[in-house]
């Protein structure tokens, strides 16, 4: 199943593994890890077999020190460069993944690699976990949609205050400010995180999806608008549901 | 600088805003409200001008805006002579970063001055409240607007609507200071911030406050663009390049703001 190079896709028991896998480069994001999360992120969407994704890193050193800063400035031109970006906008397809997705997040996770990470629903660290937005010290700023997921996520207070400063965060830190919902130790963090799949997995799988649409599409959306889309998604669900749509797992 | 009721101090990069009115508790009177819009103008057009730090003299941060002024003025001019909108937009107008050193009690427009500072921090003694229902007002330099934005919408109604305020505890507690000093160490703290602050790439910080604030007030789609396009044009700039080369060489970069 594994034709990649800079990631391993594993299944089982209805989780889809994705495990970011340059861990001599702290699994920092490079093009050819990006063109493949970019082809294993739809095969999980489609895949019925799955219910929900576990993003984690490989190696002792981290989940994704962020973007390969080595393969900085290769594009031939900046009109290229954002041409390419749309392209192939993984990010976005990164939040139009239907189904959950919880990232296991221990050591660092900087730059592109918490923006990763706050693509995910749910974020799970252990507790030596290191969160940042370095990029204004190095004449940048987060592109891999930190600068808009982050405060969505967290207090806007406090987010603006860690993109400017370009300052990391523990994990403690990170929990107080709405960041991540769980520290455990490292040791606990994958079965911490399969312990949320497996809950989130007890519930009804198409609620979960319509779910996680609803709160997604209602924050861009006036909040009469968002109780529209809300009613439409439960009569769907209740058609689905009064059709005799399996949408609980089998046991 | 001619300042009657402001301090304006500059050094080297950093300008310090002091609410300069401490015996009636730095309240801003339509003069100071000037003064701001003024002075804000002023950090706009230095270059050299890299932080702004906002603060007040003596023992509070500011209790308000001079509401006995406003009564001779007619409800068509108000948007022009509020001094609560007025202070408050200024500040959120500058493009770089601004901190708040809250000193001491900050209500109603002193709040809302707050609000309009990117990073705040205040000492131990500070309150925080927007006291306008208790005399039959609302918030009317933004506090509404900015507020909901800053610490969300439950705790945001519950401040506005009940008018009780806050101490420091509870303000960091629901996110709207990012630390609390003790008062002798907040300028030090200060200063350390903007140091921080200093020492990133200058045009990247202000693209980075341009996208998280233009950000919220978009689509998450709309935002992605914002944020794409603002870093590609940073790619274009000579501390961008700098600020690779340095890390690559493991040195500290020197920005220059090109």
């Amino acid at each position: 199943m594994n034709a990649f190079e800079t990631i391993i896709y594993e299944k089982k028991e209805g989780i889809a593994y994705i495990t970011l896998n340059r861990p001599r480069a702290l699994n920092a994001v490079n093009i050819r890890m990006r063109d493949e999360l970019y082809e294993v992120l739809p095969a999980l969407d489609d895949d019925p077999q799955v219910m929900i994704g576990i993003i984690k890193g490989a190696g002792d050193k981290g989940f994704s020190a962020g973007a390969d800063i080595t393969e900085f400035g290769t594009a031939p031109s900046q009109a290229i460069a954002r041409q390419v970006r749309w392209e192939r906008d993984l990010w976005g397809q990164f939040m139009g993944v239907s189904k959950p997705l919880i990232a296991a997040i221990h050591g660092f996770a900087l730059g592109a690699g918490i923006e990763m990470a706050m693509c995910c629903d749910i974020r799970i660290a252990s507790d030596d976990a290191r969160f940042g937005l370095p990029e204004v010290g190095i004449g940048m700023i987060p592109t891999a949609g930190g600068s808009q997921t982050m405060p969505r996520l967290v207090w806007p207070g406090m987010c603006i205050a860690n993109i400017l400063t370009g300052e990391t965060i523990g994990a403690v830190e990170a929990m107080r400010i709405g960041l991540i919902h769980r520290v455990v130790k490292r040791a606990d963090l994958m079965s911490a995180a399969e312990g949320m799949a497996k809950l989130i997995m007890s519930r009804g799988q198409l609620a979960v999806r319509y779910a996680k649409q609803a709160i997604n599409r209602g924050l861009d959306l006036s909040l009469e608008q968002g109780l529209e889309v809300e009613g439409e998604l439960f009569a769907l669900l209740l058609s689905t549901v009064g059709a005799g749509a399996t949408t609980y797992p089998r046991k | 600088m001619p300042y009657k009721t402001i301090i304006f101090e500059k050094k080297e990069k950093v300008v310090w805003l002091s609410l300069n009115r401490p015996r009636i508790g730095n309240t801003i009177n339509l003069e100071m409200a000037n003064e701001l819009v003024d002075a804000c103008l002023a950090i706009k057009e230095d270059d050299e001008v890299r932080v702004v730090v906002v603060t007040g003299t003596g023992k509070v941060f500011c209790s308000g805006f001079d509401i006995a002024e406003l009564r001779s003025v007619a409800a068509d001019n108000l948007k022009q002579m509020n001094p609560a909108s007025l202070s408050s937009n200024a500040v959120a107008g500058l493009d770089c970063p601004v901190i708040a050193a809250i000193n001491g009690d900050a209500l109603g427009a002193g709040l809302e001055l707050a609000l309009s500072c990117d990073i705040r921090i205040c000492s131990q003694n500070a309150h925080f409240g927007f006291p306008e229902t208790s005399y039959g007002i609302i918030p009317s330099g933004g506090g509404t607007q900015r507020l909901p934005r800053i610490v969300g919408r439950g705790k945001a109604a519950e401040m506005i609507i009940t008018a009780e305020p806050i101490d420091a505890a509870e303000a960091y507690r629901v996110g709207l200071v990012s630390r609390v000093v003790p008062k002798q160490k907040l300028r030090e703290e200060s200063e350390k911030i903007a140091g921080k602050l200093i020492s990133r790439a200058p045009i990247a910080v202000r693209y980075a406050k341009e996208a998280v604030n233009k950000g919220l007030d978009m689509t998450l789609p709309q935002g992605l663009r914002l944020e794409a396009d603002l870093s590609f044009l940073l790619q274009t700039t000579k501390d961008r390049a700098e600020g690779i080369q340095a890390f690559l060489e493991k040195r500290k970069a020197q920005f220059k703001g090109e």
